[in-house]
């Protein structure tokens, strides 16, 4: 069973501001406990198969101009820096 | 003039001379102001499209080449980038952001002259099957407007059924091409992990998501994937199909063609009436010489369980971006520790997308994600593994798309786990990676219903060519919108 404390923890995690957690909590509860019937699905021993892409099927490792400045499409876009929050 | 015509319909008719690309561009945009505020389907209409019909008619009349599409109004779900066009993925965290490169898709279109009449809803990035969860309100079933038309390419479903364009693009995480093609009556396909590029779709659960085309006919479909398939530099995922040509041979019929009925997704919890047209289904396939018998795929009835949390880990890495200094709303840094900005100016996200993400940081985290996240990835292999085995023996596999009918709006809002087992025929071809197409079938009761059929990686022709033999055994009644 999920606690309050842990959806606290990694709503703070996710970089979620979360105003009422108990909203969100019965919900969240739910759907991971739903989530229990993977117990019953017997694939312990199962390997896990990733597909794999070689190398040389890789696009060249080039730079690719862009025609414009992204960086002047940023939300606090001062001219000639982004304004952020303090650190 | 008849908006009620097919995209190859559509080409002909600009081809013959009979309509002008303007006329039915100004029609359409007509029914879209005459129908759409009772459906919801747009966020956004395209202001130029009349002047950009107008400069394909004069490529026409010039002799000029022009692109296989000749100016058709395609609808894009709200979650693919056209240049210099809002791309809100139905969020308020996007709401302004203007996209500044095309996605591959789009290019594609645009080199064919293709006309991107708007941006249609869908669930807030892509997550829901109803629409509901849409931060700009829910789009409507145009076959009953109390309704929902399925999701989380609802918009693009709603446009294409209410004659508000020829066809859309939408895209499939778990069924979300097929679900609302299946509730709206419209063709709905996914096509083989990698056919077709994800560049510059926003991404939501890469390793399994695919954009796909919802059109009125399945021959539509074939001629949108020779427009959009095909391998991508800027997708690594993609993979070469040789230029197949989907649209040639689709009429030569399945005689002979092995199809396994997947009884887990017939069982507990289907509509008595979508049993019945799966039945019908059947038999008609039979009728058409096909070979039909019974088999089971053990994972279904773990594959949503396994879904989620897959889907949820990828939502949770790939919304990190949204910190609201690269893309974002207008909310002043001024005053905010930068973690205590991010989080705040992420409480702009929806409480679906909010839950997702909490639930995408608790299932793969240290001390659970044995119990979740990597029993997830197992349940995946060991249902690959039982479709490939399946594949072995039959020639495509069917089920019916959703295994209930259209419901209300709100009906499903409040109980997480009844929304997620709509999902339950759809999503295994997502986890294994197979292409699928849901395939309007019967209207019950005033609703539609479709069905599924599903086929190996890569035997997309044969999927388009038995979905087109089902079609054609079917003759339904026409939207009443």
């Amino acid at each position: 069973m999920v606690t309050t404390e842990e959806i606290e923890h990694v709503s703070k995690l996710m970089k979620i501001d979360v105003d009422n957690h108990s909203e969100y909590l019965e919900k969240v509860q739910t759907m991971i406990s739903y989530f229990d019937i993977l117990d019953s699905a017997g694939v312990e021993s199962e390997e896990i198969s990733m597909p794999e892409i070689s190398i040389e099927q890789l696009r060249n490792d080039e730079y690719i101009p862009f025609d414009e400045k992204l960086i002047e499409k940023m939300n606090h876009y001062k001219g000639t820096y982004v304004r952020a929050p303090k650190m | 003039m008849n908006l009620k015509i097919s995209a190859l319909e559509f080409v002909e008719e600009i081809k013959t001379g009979n309509i002008t690309v303007e006329e039915f561009t100004a029609k359409t945009i007509e029914r879209i102001n005459q129908v759409d505020d009772k459906l919801h389907a747009f966020l956004s209409v395209n202001n130029d499209a009349i002047d950009q019909a107008r400069t394909i008619d004069k490529k026409i009349k010039s002799g000029e080449n022009v692109g296989v599409c000749y100016g058709m109004p395609i609808s894009i779900k709200d979650n693919m980038c056209i240049k210099d066009t809002k791309t809100t993925c139905a969020s308020k965290m996007l709401e302004n952001f203007v996209a500044p490169y095309d996605a591959t898709v789009i290019s594609k279109l645009k080199k064919q002259d293709a006309i991107f009449i708007g941006k249609v809803n869908m669930d807030e990035f892509a997550m829901g099957l109803t629409t509901e969860f849409s931060a700009f309100g829910p789009s409507k079933n145009p076959w009953n407007i109390d309704h929902v038309p399925g999701g989380s390419s609802g918009g693009s479903a709603v446009s294409v059924s209410a004659f508000e364009c020829i066809a859309s693009l939408g895209s499939d995480t778990g069924g979300s091409v097929r679900n609302p093609a299946s509730f709206c009556s419209t063709v709905g396909y996914k096509p083989t992990y990698g056919l077709i590029s994800r560049y510059g779709l926003i991404s939501y659960a890469n390793s399994i998501e695919q954009i796909g085309p919802l059109t009125r006919t399945v021959k539509d479909t074939a001629f949108m994937l020779n427009l959009i398939a095909g391998i991508d530099p800027n997708d690594n995922t993609t993979i070469d199909n040789k230029n197949e040509n989907y649209l040639e041979g689709i009429e030569s019929g399945i005689e002979g063609k092995k199809i396994g009925i997947i009884t887990d997704m017939i069982g507990d919890g289907i509509d008595p009436e979508v049993l019945t047209a799966t039945k019908e289904a059947i038999s008609k396939l039979e009728g058409l010489g096909a070979i039909c018998e019974e088999v089971s795929l053990d994972m279904v009835k773990y594959s949503v369980a396994a879904y989620y949390t897959i889907t949820a880990t990828e939502a949770g890495s790939n919304l990190a971006r949204y910190d609201n200094l690269r893309y974002g709303y207008d909310f002043p840094v001024e005053g905010y520790e930068f973690n205590s900005y991010i989080s705040k100016a992420r409480k702009n996200f929806g409480p679906e997308v909010t839950r997702r993400m909490i639930i995408g940081g608790f299932v793969p985290s240290a001390g659970h994600a044995g119990k979740y996240f990597l029993k997830a990835m197992k349940v995946k292999s060991k249902l690959t593994k039982e479709i490939n085995e399946a594949f072995k023996k039959f020639d495509l596999l069917i089920a019916p798309t959703v295994p209930i009918q259209p419901f209300k709006i709100g009906e499903k809002i409040d109980d997480p786990v009844s929304l997620f087992l709509v999902d339950i025929n759809t999503v295994t071809a997502n986890l294994t990676g197979k292409p699928a197409i849901s395939i309007p079938f019967k209207i019950v009761n005033g609703l539609p219903i479709g069905i599924q059929l599903l086929a190996n990686s890569m035997d997309d022709k044969l999927l388009l060519k038995a979905a087109y033999a089902l079609e054609q055994t079917v003759t339904l009644p026409e939207v009443p919108i």
